[in-house]
């Protein structure tokens, strides 16, 4: 059963281990076989490499913290007014399902420096012309990329975490309540450590994209520092393909960087089950089932 | 009346004062709380708005707030079939999406039954190999995976570009599956079984039925994140296949705002149109929401 | 604490839950409120305890209306039939949140969780995680909750549905001893008859969201108001009980039972009979 996913995961796992051994200096239809550390060595002395490196986590880093919070934030207001499927769909889904790129261009149309934006300051006697508002194209703070992000990523992470929230405010929630604790007690102390597994998923899933996708950083970045992604795509289109070892050296250094944070994320996971945390699922689950049946739960 | 009872009176007064403050303050709080989502909803609909009115744009001289005249010329070239634009990358893109929702979405529903209702060896490690393609940037697997697809003549095929986009999409349908697959466990179907139910029936009368808000999200996730996926298709395709993204995608960065802002808003209409239509069918079969009973 | 409600009406989701609902309990007193599923009996312990706000109608403690009143303030605590203790807390702790949420010094709600533990004869668990209890020791750690919430009325809903007969029987036992000694109101959501007759002072017997009829368990079972009050202590199984003076009595049912002779008896009922006491010897 698990056999179609298998092969769709070999498939993965083979992509991506034949970029990381290029990255090596071995490419077997080019018959050339030699280990070499080489093109490692020329990607980490490469002069912008560190800059790259830090504008990269940087902007990925800044959008996961801001989509956690604004999506945590969104998910709870939500659940307390008890939003309804139509808003829902509107203020969650539609985000989810316009594209990256498409965003991108509505904040180039807002926050260029002739954007609606800066016309709207202009009118309120802001801004003298055209050229005073500095462009989000190119900003080297980056923020056009963290707009972007958060525009899209803010409903993301309130998708990933609002049917557990839900769950847990109604039944849990309810419980601290009758209990004495007050909406903002009961939140805080009860319903948000709760969904901490959530979170921290929807954190790591947000993050790992922004730190590895071409588009946006493409459309919004400033010429430097080089977002990775595009760092490495710029080596990888390179004439000579024996210049693609060196993208490849980019590649792996990038995977490298995120797999550092996802054990990271493992070890937290680890820390909390031995804590007995962080698997409120499973053991509501037993919870009820102990209680449809009254049988002892291991 | 007495001292005794005009105390009492004066007491009950204040506490009605007290009950009515109390009731102000909880009104206010989920006043504060539905105008916050309201500023949310806003924010959601204004970059929308703004991609909307520049397609119609023809001119907007600085500093105006509106435009000065529309046109329809954006929409008619998105829609003329100049540019490799036209139906026909239309009809390419909503097929490669479809096939990738359909295949992604069967291959999930198969793994979250293996990872859920069974225990076998090596699961744990399965089960991590599946969020790999999470944690693996896209653009990696993109950049390697060209070669070995070159390799087996799968690149610039359309079947090439399916098998990658489900590759990337896998780990989001698994998410959405492994929870109701979980809560929907094997006990109905130990019912079925025992009321004689073949395995086509329990498949079709059973499984289906009790995952069906898992399978129509994660078909529509698969659909969106395949439609929209430009690096990836750009790599593989090789400029072959040509999606409505690719076609797409130049015109952002290009110069011609009001034909960027057009194309963007077809794109948005089928993607929308095509979302809706998963959500109707959700309706249509009457899936409730958690948390609206009560006991 | 003597709890009213007067004419709640309710409805969710375009169903109407409740209908013009009205009863009053007085201080101290263990009331069943007893129906078939889908009665809105639930519905009921959730207007009290404040989650859910009713549509028309006022509920009142000790007089005093307190519709406006937040649920963490109304001081009424549910044990429910989902258990739902906190799986991010220990045993203890969880038997300590509501002192906790009263700001209490932490040794002295300590104290008084362990208190409560060993109140539900579970002395020396506060260190276990939840999880690793079985489902009758979870619902005894839910009952310990509420009551060091030290409520001004308890509320119990279906709290033994989900247990085995045995475990049941002695979570009755404890329960009623619990209500004898800490002496709050109680209100029980049951669709046990039996349950309900030996437990409660008294009965409100709810049907399609309305009170059919509000009484002392003996007059439910020998003077139902209605057909369906009627139906539901038919066919039941018997009831044990003694004796003495001319009464027969089970828990806190009391039957006249005049030419019965003194010693244990069982209640019998049979459908289309009056309930009749049959002498054991």
């Amino acid at each position: 059963m698990a056999l179609p996913a298998l092969l769709l995961l070999a498939v993965f796992v083979y992509g991506v281990g034949s970029g990381i051994i290029q990255g090596f200096g071995i490419m077997p239809f080019l018959d050339r076989t030699t280990f070499t550390l080489e093109y490692y060595e020329q990607a980490l002395t490469r002069a912008d490499l560190a800059g790259s490196i830090m504008f990269s986590l940087y902007f990925s880093l800044v959008s996961a913290g801001v989509a956690v919070v604004g999506g945590v934030a969104l998910s709870a207001l939500m659940t307390r007014a008890r939003t309804g499927r139509v808003m829902r769909l509107f203020g969650i889904q539609v985000p989810i399902t316009t594209m990256h790129a498409v965003v991108a261009l509505a904040v180039i149309c807002l926050f260029s420096g002739a954007g609606l934006f800066p016309r709207v300051l202009h009118a309120a006697g802001l801004a003298p012309d055209a050229t005073w508002f500095p462009s989000v194209v190119g900003a080297p703070s980056g923020w056009g990329i963290i707009v972007v992000y958060a525009w899209k990523e803010i409903p993301f992470v309130a998708f990933m975490t609002i049917t557990i929230m839900m769950n847990i405010s109604s039944t849990l929630g309810e419980a601290a309540r009758t209990l004495g604790a007050g909406s903002l007690r009961a939140f805080f102390g009860i319903t948000l450590p709760l969904c901490r597994g959530a979170i921290l998923r929807a954190f790591l899933v947000v993050f790992a994209f922004a730190f590895g996708s071409y588009e946006i950083p493409f459309l919004l970045e400033p010429t430097v520092p080089k977002a990775l992604p595009v760092l490495a795509y710029i080596e990888f289109q390179d004439p000579d393909i024996i210049n693609r070892c060196y993208a490849m050296a980019l590649n792996g250094i990038m995977a490298g960087i995120c797999t550092l944070l996802c054990v990271a994320y493992y070890a937290v996971l680890q820390r909390d089950r031995r804590g007995g945390r962080g698997e409120h699922d499973r053991r509501r689950k037993r919870q009820s089932a102990s209680c449809r049946t009254g049988e002892e739960t291991q | 009346m007495t001292a005794a009872s005009s105390h009492t009176t004066a007491a009950t007064a204040d506490m009605h004062a007290e009950l009515a403050a109390r009731r102000r303050r909880a009104r206010r709080g989920l006043v504060v709380t539905r105008v916050l989502i309201g500023v949310e909803l806003a924010l959601v609909a204004l970059p929308l708005a703004v991609v909307a009115v520049w397609a119609f744009t023809d001119a907007w001289p600085w500093p105006d707030l509106w435009p000065q005249s529309l046109s329809l010329r954006g929409i008619e070239q998105a829609l003329s079939g100049r540019q490799n634009m036209g139906w026909e990358t239309l009809a390419l893109s909503i097929g490669i999406a479809a096939a990738c929702a359909v295949i992604t979405t069967t291959v999930a529903a198969l793994a979250c039954r293996a990872l859920c209702h069974f225990r076998w060896r090596g699961r744990s490690a399965f089960q991590f190999a599946t969020i790999l393609p999470f944690i693996i940037p896209s653009t990696v697997f993109a950049m390697g995976v060209q070669v070995v697809f070159l390799q087996v003549g799968l690149a610039r095929t359309v079947p090439g570009v399916v098998l990658a986009h489900a590759v990337v999409a896998l780990p989001y349908a698994i998410i959405l599956m492994t929870d109701i697959t979980q809560a929907a466990g094997t006990h109905r179907e130990e019912a079925a079984r025992t009321l004689g139910a073949g395995p086509w029936q329990m498949i079709c009368h059973v499984i289906i039925p009790q995952l069906l808000p898992g399978i129509i999200s994660s078909l529509s996730m698969c659909y969106i994140m395949s439609f929209s996926q430009y690096f990836l298709t750009l790599l593989v395709g090789g400029g072959r296949v040509q999606t409505f993204v690719l076609v797409l995608f130049p015109y952002l960065s290009g110069g011609d705002r009001t034909i960027a802002c057009a194309y963007s808003l077809v794109f948005l209409a089928v993607t929308f149109a095509v979302f809706l239509i998963f959500e109707l069918v959700l309706r249509r079969f009457g899936v409730r929401e958690e948390g609206e009973l009560y006991g | 604490m003597q709890v009213a409600l007067e004419h709640i009406d309710l409805e969710l989701g375009g169903k109407r839950i409740l209908r013009d609902v009205s009863f009053a309990v007085e201080d101290g007193q263990f009331v069943s409120i007893l129906g078939e599923s889908g009665a809105g009996k639930s519905t009921t312990l959730k207007v009290i305890a404040g989650l859910v706000p009713q549509d028309a109608g006022r509920v009142l403690f000790d007089g005093a209306c307190v519709d406006d009143v937040p649920t963490h303030r109304r001081n009424t605590a549910i044990v429910f039939q989902d258990i739902r203790l906190f799986p991010n807390m220990d045993v203890r702790q969880n038997v300590a949140f509501p002192c906790k949420m009263r700001k209490m010094p932490k040794a002295e709600r300590l104290a008084t969780a362990d208190a409560m533990l060993e109140a539900v004869q579970l002395a020396g668990f506060g260190d276990r995680r939840t999880y690793e209890l079985s489902g009758g020791q979870q619902q005894r750690v839910a009952v310990a909750r509420a009551l060091a919430a030290h409520p001004r009325a308890l509320l119990l809903d279906e709290p033994f549905s989900g247990l085995d007969e045995q475990l049941r029987d002695e979570m009755r036992k404890l329960v009623s001893r619990l209500h004898a000694e800490f002496g709050m109101t109680s209100l029980m959501v049951t669709h046990d008859p039996d349950e309900a007759l030996v437990m409660s002072d008294v009965i409100v017997y709810m049907s399609e969201g309305r009170v059919v009829q509000t009484g002392s368990p003996a007059e439910l079972l020998l003077h139902p108001a209605d057909d369906v009050v009627r139906a539901a202590f038919d066919n039941s199984s018997s009831i044990e009980g003694v004796v003495d003076d001319g009464c027969f009595t089970s828990g806190k049912l009391v039957v006249p039972a005049h030419d019965v002779p003194r010693g244990p008896a069982v209640l019998v009922r049979l459908a289309g009979r009056a309930p009749f006491v049959h002498a054991l010897s």
